[in-house]
């Protein structure tokens, strides 16, 4: 053990982020910054954790950042992120059979969501449909509570819910727009039965999270080594295909401006 | 709708119809991004309502730069793409090359020609034949054999070329129904020398091939010959053993000496040096001892079995010579390296002090034709004329190769008594 070491926490939300860690900590080593990680089994817990100072840096979902954000009292600091993290958005897809043409259709529909806790499957969609004035309370709400505690990172319950439109159990549903085009792209979506209606507003995604009290070298040092890492050299490619980026970014704070409202109003802030 | 980039041009354009994204959409849009250099704009032509939301998406997946759109008069809509720099594949797509019909015949040795083979080949291309797009990131094979002198003589086209078209059928090609019997002494020499020949051509099929993936596929054509010495030898195999047993003779004795010879054979660690003993040397010995069985065979199954195993093992020999004559001409310290692997190899068998017992008599009874003093006395002369050619055609082709005179008579002087 080196105290000198970053420790960074993420989330096991897949056997894969084993993979990930044991390779980023390498590549980190290579770049003369020594790392260490812990995994946690939920965001809860690494938000906590964090926050108790026991961990270093967090990589944290949107959720988890706000809640970072705001317990810091807007004081923690953001380090990076991906460059898929950026310019997010939901989907709300439809069976082509529902005679679903405008948002106002939805109205007396079944609506499949995520996980309560996924931003892209249920808080956001939900949150932009009420802003375009869609009353929720008259949309029947098939949820998928897969995976709680992991953000809707496992993906399941975006799948859950295609599933759902697919068979029929759900006229309308509400994906991630990366999920959406990934499994078109991957000829698994049925465009005779289901498509598109609309496109919310775009927010951000992760971000890695540090307490204000981290030391300037080590947040420096940390994000030197996650830069030098690229998409065309082989040793970082197959970490970054596994993370889902081709290149880490700096970060930016505006994309969360509308899961901020979304929470506030909703009383979870 | 338009955006600032709607009013650029574009260099491709495609005409989508009405197809929705996942619905077929992609399959015109992938390949044509794919013609395009990193920057260069897609135009997309469609009539689909939901391309409209989902191109963008898609083009955040893939990290291409989604321009913006324009309405047409036609309710169409015009989608412009920049390819993206971090997005697919990196270099041009393959120009058309001209392959000349031969008599209605693609020769590999023309497609060669045409897509020449790198002095140095790139262990991150992997598996991926000569000329294609490799998508950079992925990762580093274990070829150890990646430079073309070291690997590819200039003739190895052609050599495949008149490998694959001299292929035959140890089963069908040759007469069998023409061994009868013979004196059972003879029989039992002919089945001696056909256990020799198999248990020296199953050397010759293992030794190449423990060579053939260290050699980077960019010297494909490489692999694909040994593919066929592999396969002659395969075949080889099966007639000696055919032979050994149609008669009635049986298969005979396998030797210590000749199992530590090719031992020896199979633990060479260089693939120019296994081509040089095993190939120029060994079976080059091997076509003056083929020829020798022909011209003394009892029969005309024996005849032309071994006659169409010396054509095989001819082809051998000449890719051994080019590949050996080709690396020379390249590496001036590789005569030393070649001469130190015979001294080494001549050291291992110091005890052996000529052609194992077994097959020498076998050898002599064979050109006697008969088991009479007389018959036996101008056997042994037989004998003794072929070890005589075998010296002087292993010069040869050792002058051939590229050696000098003195060079070539070291070598042949330490080449094992063993043939192979």
């Amino acid at each position: 053990m080196n105290d000198q070491s970053i420790f960074v926490g993420a989330v096991a939300y897949d056997p894969k982020v084993v993979t990930i860690w044991e390779g980023m900590r390498e590549h980190f080593r290579e770049q003369g910054v020594p790392m260490d990680f812990a995994l946690f089994s939920n965001y809860e817990r690494q938000v906590e954790t964090l926050l108790k100072g026991y961990i270093d840096i967090a990589w944290d979902t949107p959720l988890a950042h706000v809640r970072v954000k705001h317990r810091t009292g807007g004081k923690s600091l953001s380090l990076a992120m991906r460059d898929s993290d950026c310019g997010f958005r939901s989907k709300i897809v439809t069976r082509k059979d529902a005679g679903i043409r405008a948002l106002p259709d939805l109205h007396g529909k079944t609506l499949a969501v995520g996980s309560r806790d996924s931003t892209q499957a249920r808080i956001l969609p939900l949150h932009f449909l009420k802003q375009e004035g869609i009353d929720l309370a008259s949309i029947n709400v098939l949820a998928f509570d897969t995976d709680l505690g992991k953000h809707g990172d496992t993906g399941t319950s975006e799948l859950d819910v295609l599933a759902a439109l697919h068979d029929g159990r759900a006229q309308a549903g509400a994906v991630g727009d990366l999920i959406w085009v990934a499994e078109q792209s991957a000829g698994r979506v049925d465009s005779n039965k289901v498509e598109v209606l609309w496109t919310t507003p775009d927010f951000d995604h992760c971000m890695f999270d540090a307490l204000p009290t981290l030391p300037q070298e080590k947040a420096d040092a940390f994000r030197r080594a996650l830069f030098a890492m690229h998409w065309n050299d082989a040793r970082h490619r197959r970490l970054m295909e596994l993370e889902g980026l081709r290149e880490w970014v700096p970060p930016r704070e505006e994309g969360y401006q509308s899961l901020v409202a979304a929470l506030t109003a909703a009383g979870e802030l | 709708m338009s955006s600032p980039g709607a009013g650029s041009t574009a260099a491709v354009a495609i005409d989508g119809g009405d197809l929705p994204l996942g619905g077929g959409l992609l399959a015109l849009v992938r390949p044509a991004l794919d013609l395009l250099r990193p920057g260069g704009v897609l135009a997309v032509l469609s009539s689909s309502r939901s391309v409209n939301e989902d191109l963008l998406a898609w083009c955040r997946l893939e990290r291409h730069e989604y321009l913006g759109s324009e309405a047409l008069p036609d309710s169409r809509t015009r989608y412009l793409i920049a390819r993206g720099r971090l997005a697919g594949v990196q270099g041009d797509r393959e120009h058309s090359v001209h392959l000349p019909r031969r008599e209605g015949r693609l020769l590999t040795s023309d497609l060669l020609a045409a897509v020449p083979m790198p002095e140095r080949a790139d262990n991150a291309t992997g598996f991926a034949p000569r000329g294609a797009q490799v998508e950079p990131g992925g990762p580093q094979y274990p070829f150890s054999l990646t430079e073309r002198d070291r690997v590819a003589p200039p003739e190895v086209g052609q050599l495949y070329d008149q490998a694959v078209a001299a292929q035959w059928d140890a089963s069908r090609d040759i007469p069998w129904n023409k061994v009868k019997p013979l004196p059972p002494a003879l029989e039992r020499a002919l089945g001696q020398i056909m256990t020799f020949l198999a248990e020296n051509e199953l050397s010759a099929l293992y030794v190449p091939s423990r060579f053939l993936p260290r050699i980077h596929p960019a010297f494909v054509e490489v692999a694909q010959f040994l593919a066929t010495q592999l396969n002659d030898e395969a075949r080889h195999i099966d007639v000696f053993l055919k032979r050994a047993r149609a008669g009635g003779g049986g298969v005979g004795v396998s030797s210590a000496t000749t199992s530590r010879s090719l031992l020896s054979l199979l633990e060479l660690e260089d693939f120019t040096e296994a081509a040089f003993l095993l190939s120029v040397l060994g079976e080059g010995t091997f076509l003056d001892l083929l020829r020798y069985i022909e011209r003394y065979a009892p029969d005309e199954a024996t005849a032309e079995l071994t006659r169409r195993a010396r054509l095989d093992e001819a082809r051998h020999v000449h890719f051994g010579l080019a590949h050996v004559r080709h690396a020379l001409a390249h590496d001036p310290a590789l005569y030393g390296r070649l001469e130190a692997a015979v001294r080494r190899r001549a050291a291992t068998l110091h005890n052996v002090g000529g052609a194992p017992s077994h097959l020498q008599d076998s050898l002599t009874i064979l050109a006697a034709q008969d088991t009479s003093p007389a018959a036996v006395r101008q056997g042994q002369e037989a004998f003794r004329e072929l070890l005589e050619s075998m010296h002087e055609q292993r010069l040869k082709r050792l002058l051939n190769a590229g050696f000098t005179p003195g060079q070539a008579q070291t070598i042949s002087d330490l080449h094992t008594p063993n043939f192979m």
